[in-house]
C-alpha cells in the first residue's frame, strides 16, 4: 500500500534536521510514546500506545535507518506489532529548502498492515491517521518555530504539547468531521511509522554523535 | 375425516417462546462454577511460530489456565476429514489436509487460534490476552488462486509438492467434437468471489465435563449434533453415551455451522476434561469473520458451444477452487458447481477440469448454495451472452434448452457431491419458466414499459434465469414417535433446528398421520440424548429425509394404534377412524377411546407383553433417499440503476419454485423470502476483501454489508409441484433455493440496464465500485 | 484491579441494584447480571441491532453502553413486552405473519418498533422498512417482518 505526502515547516532545513532529531522534541510530538533504545549502529526499538477509534494498544516498534545523505534525506525501514495488528513499511524522507526560510518535507513509501486495525479499522484509520500525522508535524512545526525565535534572540515562544487527552479528543473530532472518507490509505500506519521513523532517527543522531 | 395438515399455511408452534425472549441459545447457558474462555489468534495469515510465552498471561487474577499446543500433549491432532474424496472417479489426485485445534509450528490463515485463556470472566480473558508473547515468522501469503499454483508458490503444507489440494476431470459425451460442430463457441473467463454466511447468532460453545457423573455435555451451536458427539467421544475415548450434544435454538446456519470440528470445539472439550468445571467460549462477531468458514472463491474459464439457433452442444468448464488453508469437507462443494452448471438443460457433451488449490485463507466449506450458486452463475451468464450475439431472446434460448417434461429420471452421468451420478428425479422446467416470465409481465416490460422508460433517460432492465437444485440427499435420518398418555405426541429426530421451522412442519407431518392437532406434537430436534443416528441439517434436506423418517414412524404407530384399537373396540381396523386425538368407529362416534388411555393401555402394569410386541404406542424408523431430490425454480427481476451513483433499486423480484410436495407454504416462503435477502448480498453488496497479504480488510458489519429491508424487495412467490417419486412425501428441498440462482439473475439485469454501456458481468459479486469501473472502460452508445 | 460501581437500573417495572465494573457493557449486564437473556448479541459494534432496548423510551444499542450509564434510568427489554400466555399485540402480529425464523434478531426489532410504532401509528411500508433499516435479519428476507408490522399497527390501534 503506497503512502505518500508532504509538509511545509516555517524555518530553514539545517533546522528542521536537527530538531527532527531531537529525541525530546519527537518523542513529546506524538503522544502515546513510551520508550525508545538504540539497538545496535542502526537500529531502534521503540514502544508507543496507538487509539484508532475501538482499536487500542501498545505498539512495538522497530526502526533501521539507512541511505542517509545529511541534511536531505534518508530511507526508513520500520516493523511495528503489537495487540492492534502489525504494519512493515519502507519510506523515503526528503527535506528541500524552499529558499523563503521554510523547508519542504517530503515522505514516500510502501506500508503492509494487518491485524484488528486492518480488518475493523479501515474507514477509521485514513481520517484518524492523517489526523495524527497533521497534529504531530504541526506540533513539530511549533517546536521549530519556537527554536528558531529563540535562536534569532526573540521572545521565548511559549508553546504547549498537546496532552495524549486532548490529542486524541482532536484526533476523535477530526474523524466525526470526515465521516464520508473512504480513501484506501492507511494513513495512521504512517503516523506510527513517521513518529517511530522520526524518534529514531533523533536517537540516532545522538547514538552516532 | 381427519383434516390434512401437510400443505396447511400453519403459524409455528415455537415462535411464542422466540418472540417473549424465552428461547434458550447457547449464550444463554449459565452454570455454576462456569469459565470463559478467549482465543489468541494469529494476526498473520502464513507464519512460522518460534515461540509463544503464556506466562505472564498465566499469572494474571482470575486467570485460571492457558493452553497451547504443546500443553495438548498427545491429544494434540489435525481433525478427521469429513467428506473422503468421490472413490468413483479415475486419476483424481486429492490431499487431505484438515484444521488443527491451537497452532503448533505454522500459521496457515489470519485468525488461526494460538493458544486459548480460561478465565472467571470473558473480560478478564480477553484481558489475558495482551499478556501473551508470540514470535511468529512471517512467511509469503497464498491469495490468489492462479499464483497459488505458480512453481515459485509458497506452500501452504510444506510436506505437499505444491499448494494443489484437488485435481479430477469430469467429462460425458465428447465435448471436443461438440465444439467442432459448433455454429457458435462462447468462452468466458468468470471469477467468483468469497462471501460469509454473517448468521445473527456467532457460533458458541458450553462444555461440561461431570467428573462425578462423568458425562460430558456439550452446548453447541452446530448443524450436526450427532456427528459431533461420535467424534469428540471417539477423540477423547468416551463412550458416546457418555457425551451428550445439544443445539438448543440456534440462530441460524445456513451451512457453516455443519463443519466439524471446529478448533473451538476440539480445545473446548479438552480444556473441560482437564479442569472439570464448564467452559463457555462465544464467538464475538469479528472472529467470525477469520473463524466460521466460508465459501464461494473460484475462477473458471468456461466456454459454451452452440448451434446457431441457440441449441447447446456442449459446455467445457475448468476451474480452481479456492479451499482455504484446510480442506476437511473435501469436494462437496466444487463438485456441487460442476453438476449444476449443466442445470435444466439437455447438455449432451461436458469436460470439466476440477483443481482445488489451498490458500492463506479461512477454510472454505458449504454456505447456502454449497457451490452450486457459483455452476448456475457460469451457465447462465454463457447462455446470456449466447443469446446476445446470435440475437435470441434470454426466455427463448431457455425455452429450446430445457430437458422435457418425458427425460425423467434423468441422469446427467456427472457424479455429485453424494458420489453418485447425478439424477434428477423428477421436473417440469418450461411451465416454471413461463409463469416467471408471465408473473415479471415480461414482453410487455421489453416491449412497452421498457422502451418508454429509456426515452425518459432511465436505465432499466429485466432479468430471468432458470436452474435446478439438487437437495434431500442422503445418507439417512430417523425418527421416533411415541404417543404419550396424555395424548401428546413426542416426535424426536437427529436433525437440529436453526429456524427452518421443524417444530411445525414436522408436526404436521406425524399429525397427518395420528389425527392430531400440529400443536398436541411436541418434537425434539438437535439432542444426541434423545436420538442419536443421523447426520445433519444439510443441504435442503431436513423436510425431506428427516420429514419421511417422521411420516414413516408415525405411519407404524397409526398401525399400532389401529392395531390396539380394533381389539379393544372390538371392531375391524378399517371401520376405524383417527381424528381428533381420539380412535372413532366410524358412524358411531360415540364409540371411541383416546390416544392417551390406548397407551396407556399399549403398556400394561400386568400381563406380559407378547412376543413379536413392543411396548407403548411407539416406533422409529429411518428414511434414507437412493439419491437426492431435484428442485428447480425460476428466477425474474426489474433493476433500476443509476449510472452516476451506481446504487440500484429492485423494482420487482418474482420467483417460481418448484419442491415437490410443499409441507408448509407459510416457512417455504419464509424460506425463499431469507434465500433472496442472501442472493441479493451476495450479487452486489457482500464480499468478502482480502489483501495480498491474507488480511481480510471487512471485519465488521460496517464494511462487510449484509442486506437491511431498504435493500431487500418484496419477493412474489408462485409454487409448481412435481412430487419427488424418491420418497412417499413426494417432497424436494427449498432451503437453498431462494439464493442460488440470484447473482446470474443480477449480472443479466444489471447489463440489460445498462444496454447502451453493453457491458459485459463476469464477476460476482458485484458492487457500486465495479459496475463504475465497467462504466468508465465503455464508451455510452445510444 | 478496577472500581467498582453501584448501579440503580429500573428494568421491565423491577428495580435492580448491582455493583458492577464500569467497562460492563449494558447488555452483558442484563444477560448475564440480571438473567434477562431474551437481549441478544450479534455484532457488538452497533450494527446489527439484535441487542436493542428501549432506553428511556427510545430504542438503544445495548452492545454500545455501559452498565453504568444506565444508573438511575428505565428500560424495557423483550421479557417486558409480553409472555408466551400473554403477548403484545406486536408480538402476537409477529406470530401470526410469520415474521419469526431463528429468533435471534427477533427482540432487537421489537424493542426498535414499540416506540416507532408508539410514534407512528398508521405507518406506510416506506416508513415501516427505513424504522427496521437498523436491524439485520439473515432469515426472513424482511417481508414477513414488514407485514407483521402493518399487522400490528391494525392490532394496536383497535
Amino acid at each position: 500500500m503506497k503512502v505518500e505526502g508532504e509538509y511545509v515547516f516555517n524555518g530553514p532545513r539545517e533546522e528542521v534536521w536537527e530538531l527532527v532529531r531531537d529525541p525530546e522534541v519527537l518523542a513529546t510530538a506524538l503522544p502515546g510514546t513510551q520508550s525508545l533504545n538504540q539497538v545496535s549502529e542502526n537500529e531502534y526499538q521503540g514502544k508507543m500506545h496507538v487509539r484508532v477509534g475501538p482499536v487500542a494498544g501498545v505498539f512495538s516498534g522497530r526502526v533501521v535507518v539507512s541511505d542517509e545523505v545529511q541534511p536531505e534525506s534518508y530511507t526508513l525501514t520500520v516493523e511495528g506489532r503489537g495487540s492492534p495488528g502489525f504494519a512493515k513499511g519502507t519510506g523515503q524522507v526528503q527535506l528541500t529548502d524552499q529558499g523563503d526560510g521554510t523547508t519542504l518535507m517530503k515522505y514516500e513509501g510502501e506500508v503492509q498492515i494487518g491485524g484488528k486495525v486492518a480488518s475493523v479499522g479501515q474507514r477509521l484509520l485514513d481520517t484518524a491517521s492523517k489526523s495524527m500525522i497533521r497534529q504531530g508535524l504541526e506540533a513539530l512545526n511549533k517546536a521549530l518555530q519556537a527554536r528558531v525565535a529563540q535562536s534569532e534572540g526573540q521572545e521565548e515562544v511559549e508553546y504547549n504539547l498537546p496532552s495524549e487527552a486532548k490529542f486524541a479528543a482532536a484526533v476523535a473530532k477530526d474523524m466525526a468531521g470526515e465521516m464520508l472518507s473512504s480513501s484506501r490509505m492507511i494513513w495512521m500506519a504512517v503516523a506510527v511509522i513517521i513518529v517511530i521513523v522520526i524518534v529514531a532517527v533523533i536517537w540516532m543522531s545522538r547514538g552516532g554523535g | 375425516m381427519a383434516k390434512k395438515y401437510v400443505g396447511q399455511r400453519m403459524t409455528r408452534t415455537e415462535d411464542p417462546r422466540l418472540l417473549t425472549g424465552q428461547a434458550l441459545f447457547v449464550d444463554d447457558v449459565d452454570l455454576p462454577d462456569m469459565l470463559h474462555a478467549a482465543f489468541l489468534r494469529s494476526d498473520y495469515a502464513h507464519a512460522r511460530l518460534r515461540s509463544i510465552d503464556v506466562s505472564a498471561a498465566r499469572s494474571r487474577p482470575g486467570v485460571v489456565a492457558v493452553y497451547t499446543a504443546e500443553d495438548m500433549g498427545d491429544a494434540w491432532r489435525p481433525g478427521p476429514p469429513l467428506v473422503s474424496p468421490p472413490p468413483t472417479v479415475e486419476d483424481i489426485v486429492f490431499h487431505s489436509r484438515t484444521q488443527v485445534p491451537l497452532v503448533k509450528d505454522k500459521v496457515r490463515l489470519a485468525g488461526e487460534p494460538l493458544a486459548v485463556v480460561i478465565a472467571e470472566s470473558r473480560y478478564i480473558a480477553e484481558d489475558a490476552l495482551e499478556d501473551i508473547l508470540v514470535d511468529l515468522e512471517p512467511l509469503g501469503a497464498v491469495v490468489d488462486l492462479e499464483k497459488a499454483l505458480e512453481p515459485d508458490a509458497p506452500l501452504v503444507h510444506d510436506d505437499l509438492d505444491s499448494n494443489l489440494a484437488a485435481h479430477l476431470i469430469q467429462e460425458k459425451g465428447d465435448y471436443a467434437v461438440a465444439r467442432e460442430k459448433a455454429d457458435l463457441v462462447i468462452r468466458r473467463r468468470i471469477l467468483i468471489d468469497r462471501g460469509t454466511a454473517a448468521a445473527m447468532e456467532n457460533r458458541g460453545i458450553v462444555a461440561h465435563w461431570d467428573e462425578k457423573n462423568q458425562q460430558l455435555t456439550l452446548w453447541d451451536t452446530t448443524q450436526a449434533p450427532i456427528p459431533i458427539r461420535n467424534g469428540l467421544a471417539g477423540m477423547f475415548g468416551l463412550s458416546t453415551h457418555q457425551v451428550r450434544v445439544i443445539a438448543p435454538f440456534v440462530g441460524g446456519g445456513f451451512g457453516p455451522k455443519i463443519m466439524m470440528f471446529y478448533p473451538e470445539e476440539v480445545v473446548l472439550t479438552w480444556a473441560t476434561l482437564k479442569l472439570g468445571r464448564p467452559i463457555k467460549w462465544i464467538e464475538d462477531r469479528r472472529e467470525n469473520f477469520f473463524a466460521t468458514n466460508q465459501e464461494r472463491g473460484q475462477v473458471h474459464d468456461a466456454e459454451l458451444a452452440l448451434t446457431r439457433d441457440g441449441r447447446i452442444l456442449g459446455l467445457r468448464d475448468d476451474f480452481i477452487h479456492d479451499t482455504g488453508a484446510y480442506d476437511p469437507y473435501g469436494l462437496t462443494v466444487p463438485l456441487n458447481t460442476q453438476c449444476h452448471a449443466l442445470g435444466p438443460y439437455e447438455i449432451p457433451n461436458y469436460y470439466g477440469e476440477l483443481k482445488v488449490v489451498f490458500t492463506n485463507r479461512p477454510i472454505v466449506s458449504p454456505l447456502r448454495g454449497a457451490g452450486r450458486s457459483q455452476g448456475v452463475f457460469v451457465i447462465e451468464r454463457l447462455l446470456d451472452l449466447a443469446a446476445k450475439e446470435l440475437g435470441i431472446d434470454p426466455v427463448e434460448i431457455r425455452k429450446r434448452n430445457l430437458l422435457s417434461p418425458d427425460v425423467f429420471p434423468y441422469d446427467n452421468k456427472i457424479i455429485d457431491q453424494a458420489f453418485v451420478p447425478l439424477v434428477y428425479d423428477s421436473g417440469n422446467y418450461r411451465p416454471v419458466l413461463e409463469k416467471a416470465a408471465a408473473m415479471i409481465d415480461y414482453d410487455r416490460f421489453l416491449n412497452e414499459e421498457q422502451p418508454r422508460l429509456r426515452t425518459e433517460g432511465r436505465h432499466v432492465g429485466i432479468g430471468i434465469v432458470s436452474f435446478i437444485e439438487t437437495t434431500g440427499i442422503g445418507p439417512y435420518e430417523g425418527a421416533r414417535v411415541t404417543v404419550e398418555t396424555s395424548g401428546r405426541i413426542n416426535v424426536a429426530t437427529g436433525v437440529g433446528t436453526q429456524g427452518q421451522g421443524h417444530f411445525t412442519s414436522f408436526a404436521q407431518i406425524a399429525a397427518d398421520q395420528l389425527g392430531v392437532s400440529p400443536r398436541d406434537v411436541h418434537l425434539v430436534t438437535g439432542d444426541t440424548s434423545q436420538f442419536h443416528w443421523g447426520t445433519g441439517t444439510f443441504a435442503s434436506r431436513g423436510a425431506v429425509v428427516a420429514g419421511n423418517a417422521i411420516h414413516a414412524a408415525a405411519t407404524t404407530v397409526r398401525d399400532k394404534v389401529l392395531k390396539l384399537a380394533s381389539k379393544v373396540l372390538e371392531t375391524p381396523e378399517e371401520e376405524l377412524e383417527l381424528d381428533d386425538g381420539q380412535v372413532r368407529v366410524a358412524d358411531i362416534p360415540q364409540r371411541s377411546i383416546s390416544l392417551g388411555e390406548l397407551a396407556v393401555r399399549a403398556n400394561p402394569l400386568r400381563g406380559a407383553v407378547e412376543p413379536g410386541t413392543e411396548p407403548g404406542l411407539e416406533a422409529t424408523a429411518y428414511f434414507g433417499p437412493k439419491y437426492g431430490a431435484t428442485a428447480s425454480g425460476a428466477h425474474a427481476m426489474i433493476i433500476e440503476v443509476d449510472p452516476e451513483t451506481m446504487m440500484v433499486e429492485i423494482k420487482r423480484y418474482v420467483l417460481v419454485e418448484d419442491c415437490g410436495t410443499v409441507i408448509n407454504p407459510l416457512i417455504v416462503e419464509g424460506q425463499l423470502h431469507g434465500g433472496v435477502a442472501l442472493g441479493i448480498g451476495n450479487s452486489y453488496y457482500e464480499q468478502l476483501m482480502y489483501d495480498e497479504n491474507g488480511q481480510l480488510l471487512n471485519a465488521s458489519f460496517a464494511d462487510y454489508l449484509v442486506p437491511t429491508a431498504s435493500e431487500v424487495p418484496r419477493v412474489e412467490i408462485a409454487h409448481l409441484e412435481t412430487p419427488s417419486p424418491l420418497n412417499p412425501l413426494g417432497s424436494k428441498g427449498v432451503g437453498e433455493g431462494g439464493c442460488i440462482p440470484v447473482p446470474a439473475l443480477f449480472a443479466q439485469a444489471l447489463e440489460d440496464a445498462l444496454a447502451d454501456y453493453d457491458i459485459e458481468i463476469l464477476e460476482a459479486p458485484m458492487s457500486p465500485n465495479k459496475l463504475f469501473e465497467l462504466l468508465q472502460g465503455k464508451e455510452k452508445e445510444q | 484491579m478496577s472500581d467498582q460501581f453501584t448501579v440503580t437500573v429500573t428494568v421491565n417495572g423491577t428495580q435492580y441494584e448491582r455493583t458492577v465494573e464500569p467497562r460492563l457493557l449494558l447488555s452483558d449486564f442484563l444477560r448475564h447480571d440480571l438473567g434477562l437473556t431474551g437481549t441478544h448479541v450479534g455484532c457488538e459494534h452497533g450494527v446489527c441491532g439484535a441487542c436493542t432496548i428501549v432506553f428511556d423510551g427510545e430504542p438503544v444499542r445495548s452492545c454500545l453502553m455501559f452498565a453504568v450509564q444506565a444508573d438511575g434510568h428505565q428500560i424495557l427489554t423483550v421479557e417486558g413486552l409480553g409472555t408466551p400466555e400473554n403477548l403484545h399485540p406486536l408480538q402476537e402480529a409477529f406470530w401470526e405473519a410469520h415474521g419469526v425464523q431463528c429468533g435471534f434478531c427477533t427482540p432487537g426489532f421489537l424493542m426498535s418498533l414499540v416506540p416507532f410504532l408508539e410514534g407512528n401509528p398508521y405507518p406506510t411500508e416506506e416508513e415501516i422498512r427505513e424504522a427496521i433499516s437498523g436491524n439485520l435479519c439473515r432469515c426472513t428476507g424482511y417481508q414477513h417482518i414488514v407485514e407483521a408490522v402493518q399487522l400490528a399497527a391494525v392490532k394496536m390501534r383497535t
